[in-house]
């Protein structure tokens, strides 16, 4: 293999590890602030996507634009699974972690099944927009125009995340409720209120993904799940909640995928995806940056 | 499932009714199964065979000008003019399921054969239930090879398979290297799925066969989010031609990561099935302008043979799609099943399968390119002749075998 | 009771302490009357043989293959369910990866019929051998896992495993393997059309699976279990062997998981890497103890009772349509069967079940998210 091969590799897989971050960051955010694990997150993701083809469909408004658009729909969205549907599951007095998975297992199965239906199982992709089929030649190394701006995207996330978190009056009431809820209510908090948000904060965030993917991947109802297992890896690998756990791991997982995939067979790269996995939770019972 | 019983039940009552008159013993109509993949990753393929079918039981079912089997009358003359019915069952790409749902089909609706099933390790075991319960099962649009080795007697397939595909590409490349074309190394690239495999190994086998080189085989797993580094070992390759087996979604990200690494392969060959979807060249069309695919269809056939343009309309305007390799063959099993229950005079599966194996139709009166359906004692159309089509300027050209070509193909793709 | 591996930090982990009360409780029952447990536990029995009884008569009603097929596939998921509690449920150890087991109790079998002629009867158990084996060599990293950790452990396994075999050219790969097509034979396994000889071999497993639950209900190691689950750190100040149980838990989860497989492989007569080891397969596997009642002897069952014929019908009548209705209704079922019943459609029956979390949920107004 020549240099620039590598190089080549090593790029690629960095730039689809911060995709992977991106992806990953909504999940390790609703983890951290209530224990739950959202199965429907491929689907969110799905979602996003299609959102994104439906705005270009109908507008002709270009993917770059329609973010904003896409990521306010994803917030009101989590949002509102949260208040239809995870509440609920919140209140079961007995075996509240399984009640979590199959509630957002079976709200994951519904939303596909929705998804099917109206928007019918046709494969779609947004053909024309500003950033799509534009690659910057770096000496033989290229670095395709769209993952590069998902790439920016994904780092102004992360930094905005870590402001909301530590500098704003709704990150610190994030941080008091998953510190309390109990307690916060006496201070006038509303729990539901700042789960809600939380929800929608982790949608809004898969929102950014979903319609920068939508100008180079493929879309259809069960795109989701290619995304969601890594998407679960990702999160346990950097450890539950921790935010910079899951850029790190994202980083990680998009390299040891490309990687593996050039050492060991393209057929079995996710095995080393997998191999990274048990290695690291065996040293490190919780993650490489959990703290729970 | 009461309700629907009942209506179900309505319906053939009044169509007893409209038909007694006349036959009374005669079934008022007659029943096909037809299993696909209604939901989940390949559900787009089973909703388009379902108008695939409804564009054959308009034929079938209506009188129609076209020089095809049963159009010219209504219903099926054999039987005293009796409607087909397909009913459609999900087998959610899962053999048990599929096995289920045949057995289903055959011993609760009770239909006279079965088609289906465009995955291949689903007509695994369709094809098996159909054996066990004598019930003729049309593998319309299947390609692995190893299903008509099965030694199954109520097994048929009118299109051709992989190794019949692949067998036309390197026909394809011989034709080229005559002409002074080098062609020494190919690429493979394909998924870890029956179709992928099988269609490597056959590819496998005739390169050793006709020397060509094989610089790199790629096995990738299906649906992966991402193909960069795969598309990266096919660019250092850069083989002559470039073979990929994929369906349609690893396609599309196949040819777009292609096109964000900056490979331009000098050939691409592809075996079909996501290379004959249109929603691949929607997304992608421009940038491989000039790909072959393998085809068992080509609605440039419409210039040998009439009927092709009438069906197409007749599909469109129920999808608004054009016809494609797999609704063409689905289309065209469904026809040929049909006219084989009809000559059967019976709904009996043994003497379907006997008038199936008895079938002989002159290609002219398909709308396939092939020479004739007539079926080998295992099952399989020996003359079911496969077409290479390059894709030039938006839409696809017959360019192989000569007999069907309607142009000159374009070689290399990209220099 | 996953709860006890998820730590929660807000109100619901007092949901937990409340079932770990009401255990005590029964404990003390328990110690105070043998006999009316004694009582209990003979009706369970009766219940069981009434209910096999019933279940063995039924083909003499039902005809239909079709319909004995979905009392077949009930009856496996019933089975591979209760053999998942053993571990999910008694021992609280989640796993999403018991498809790995399931697969290798269908190729086992299938490899050692189809290659050496051994009838399935004997490549189960061998399977079935090497299914705990490999649940052990498992068990020995993955059991310092808690909560997420492990169960994405058991994913991750699984899905090597499927590659693994998609990988294999010896088993077959992706084209699978397809046991030849012979005349009918118990000694095979083999029934062309016939569904009977399948019904009683399912029916079988699955009281065999219920029988081994029952048996271990009221064992020493149930006793382990539970304490395990409840509270590990607690259980091991105690002096229970944690570690020790835990394994002992996986091996027999995996052997029965591995006997589904291999039966599942007579049966449909055709396996591939994705149809056996598949993640889908490892929900099904856990979905029914989920729904029917996490942790107790009648809940995978009752859970297999309604998720398969629903599952399968359906898909029968609305799959068809490919508007992805059958989805829906699939992916609404199981989430309001976990929200409305959080312990399981066994507690719309258990009366000492309801009784028990009423007083705790009324002593904690906090273990209701507010309104």
């Amino acid at each position: 293999m020549t240099l620039q091969s590598l190089a080549q590799i090593l790029a690629s897989g960095l730039l689809m590890g911060l995709i992977y971050a991106l992806i990953a960051a909504g999940l390790s955010l609703i983890f951290g602030l209530m224990d739950v694990v959202n199965f429907a997150h491929g689907e969110f993701l799905m979602l996003a996507m299609y959102a994104t083809f439906g705005i270009f469909a109908a507008t002709a408004l270009d993917p770059v634009l329609a973010t904003p658009i896409v990521v306010g729909a994803m917030f009101v969205l989590g949002a509102f699974v949260y208040l239809a549907v995870i509440r609920y599951a919140m209140r079961a007095k007995a075996n509240i972690g399984m009640v979590q998975v199959f509630a957002t297992f079976g709200l994951g199965i519904t939303i596909r099944g929705l998804a099917q239906h109206f928007f019918t199982p046709d494969y779609r992709s947004i053909q024309t927009s500003w950033l799509a089929g534009h690659t910057l030649d770096l000496a033989g190394i290229f670095l395709p125009v769209p993952q590069l701006f998902g790439a920016v995207l994904s780092c102004l996330s992360f930094v905005a995340l870590f402001f909301v978190i530590r500098r704003t009056d709704f990150g610190r009431a994030l941080e008091a409720t998953r510190e309390d809820a109990g307690a916060v209510a006496l201070v006038g908090i509303d729990k539901n209120r700042v789960f809600a948000l939380g929800w929608g904060l982790g949608a809004a965030l898969v929102g950014i993904a979903g319609s920068v993917m939508a100008i180079f991947f493929y879309i259809h109802p069960d795109v989701g799940s290619s995304f969601a297992l890594i998407a679960y890896v990702t999160v346990a690998l950097g450890g539950f909640g921790s935010i910079f756990g899951a850029l790190a791991a994202g980083l990680l997982v998009g390299l040891v995928e490309a990687i593996s995939a050039t050492v060991l067979s393209p057929s079995m790269k996710a095995i080393g995806i997998y191999a990274v996995y048990l290695v690291v939770v065996f040293m490190r019972p919780r993650g490489l940056f959990g703290n729970l | 499932m009461n309700r629907r019983e009942i209506i179900l039940g309505g319906a053939s009552t009044a169509a007893v009714l409209g038909t007694t008159g006349l036959h009374a013993q005669q079934p008022a109509e007659v029943l096909i199964g037809a299993v696909y993949q209604m939901s989940g990753a390949s559900a787009q393929v089973g909703v388009d065979a379902q108008h695939a079918f409804d564009t054959a039981l308009d034929v079938i079912n209506n009188v129609h000008d076209l020089d095809l089997p049963l159009a010219k009358t209504a219903g099926l003359p054999g039987l005293g003019g009796a409607k087909v019915r397909v009913i459609v069952a999900d087998h959610q790409g899962d053999p048990q399921k599929g096995r289920a749902e045949a057995e289903r089909l055959i011993t609760r609706e009770k239909v006279a054969a079965l088609i289906g099933s465009y995955q291949s390790a689903v007509a695994v075991t369709i094809s098996q239930t159909a054996e066990r319960y004598q019930v003729p099962f049309i593998s319309a649009d299947n390609s692995s090879p190893s299903l008509h080795r099965q030694g199954l007697k109520f097994y048929f397939r009118a299109g051709a398979h992989d190794e019949m595909f692949s067998k036309a590409m390197f026909d394809f490349f011989d034709a080229l290297r005559q002409k002074g074309h080098k062609i020494e190394t190919l690429a493979l690239f394909h998924e870890d799925t029956i179709f992928g495999t099988d269609s490597a190994n056959a590819q496998q086998k005739l390169a050793e066969e006709r020397g060509y080189k094989i610089v790199t085989n790629i096995k990738y797993r299906a649906n992966s989010p991402s193909l960069t580094a795969e598309v990266q070992q096919l660019k250092s390759a850069d083989a002559d031609v470039l073979m990929p087996s994929s369906y349609t979604t690893d396609g599309i990200l196949l040819v777009k990561t292609m096109g964000e690494l900056g490979y331009r392969p000098k050939a691409m060959v592809a075996q079909d099935a996501g290379f004959s979807e249109k929603a691949l060249y929607d997304a992608v069309g421009d940038k491989i302008e000039g790909v072959i695919s393998r085809a068992s269809f080509s609605l440039d056939l419409a210039a040998k043979r009439p009927s092709v343009g009438k069906i197409n309309e007749l599909f469109k305007a129920r999808s608004g799609k054009d016809l494609n390799d797999l609704t063409s063959r689905e289309f065209m099993g469904l026809l040929i099943l049909a006219d084989g229950i009809d000559r059967a005079k019976s709904t009996d599966g043994e003497k379907i399968r006997e008038a199936l194996a008895a079938t002989d139709i002159p290609g002219e009166r398909t709308i396939m390119p092939w020479k004739r359906v007539k079926f080998g004692p295992d099952g399989q159309n020996l003359d079911a002749d496969p077409v290479l089509l390059q894709w030039v300027g938006g839409k696809f050209v017959t360019i192989f075998p000569q007999s069907a070509a309607i142009a000159e193909a374009k070689w290399p793709m990209n220099t | 009771m996953a709860s006890q591996e998820l730590p929660g930090r807000d109100s619901s982990a007092v949901a937990p302490r409340a079932e770990a009360g009401g255990r005590e409780r029964e404990r003390i029952d328990h110690d105070a009357s043998l006999g009316s447990f004694a009582r209990r536990r003979h009706r369970k029995l009766a219940v069981a043989a009434l209910t096999t009884v019933a279940i063995a008569l039924l083909p003499l009603v039902i005809h239909d293959v079709y319909l004995q097929n979905i009392i077949v596939l009930t009856l496996m998921y019933a089975a591979l369910s209760q053999s998942w509690n053993i571990l999910g449920g008694y021992c609280g150890q989640i796993s999403l990866g018991h498809a790995i087991y399931f697969g290798i109790g269908a190729y086992v079998s299938t490899l050692l019929f189809v290659h050496a002629g051994l009838t399935p009867w004997l490549g189960m158990l061998i399977g079935g051998v090497f299914a705990a084996l490999v649940a052990l060599a498992l068990g020995y990293p993955f059991f310092r896992l808690r909560g997420h950790y492990f169960t994405i452990a058991t994913i991750v396994v699984a899905e090597t495993g499927l590659l693994l075999m998609l990988n294999w050219d010896f088993a077959g790969g992706a084209q699978g393997i397809q046991i030849p097509y012979g005349p009918d034979s118990w000694a095979h396994l083999q029934f062309a059309r016939d569904k009977l000889p399948y019904v009683y071999f399912a029916l079988g497993f699955a009281l065999l699976t219920w029988l081994v639950t029952f048996l271990i209900e009221d064992s020493r190691w149930g006793y382990w279990w539970r304490a395990v689950k409840d509270n590990a750190e607690a259980a091991e100040s105690l002096g229970v062997v944690v570690f020790r149980s835990k394994m002992a838990a996986a091996a027999l989860s995996a052997f029965f998981t591995a006997i589904g497989g291999s039966f599942y492989a007579a049966f449909v007569s055709y396996i591939d890497p994705d149809s056996v080891m598949g993640f889908q397969l490892s929900l099904l596997i856990a979905l029914p103890a989920v729904l029917g009642g996490i942790g107790t002897l009648w809940g995978p069952a009752l859970g297999a009772l309604v998720l398969i014929p629903l599952t399968e019908l359906t898909r029968s009548y609305f799959g068809g349509s490919g508007n992805g209705l059958d989805l829906i209704i699939y992916g609404v079922l199981i989430m309001v069967i976990a929200l409305a019943r959080p312990e399981g459609l066994t507690s719309l029956f258990g009366r000492t079940r309801k009784a028990r979390a009423t007083p705790q949920a009324r002593a904690n107004p906090e273990a209701r998210a507010n309104p």
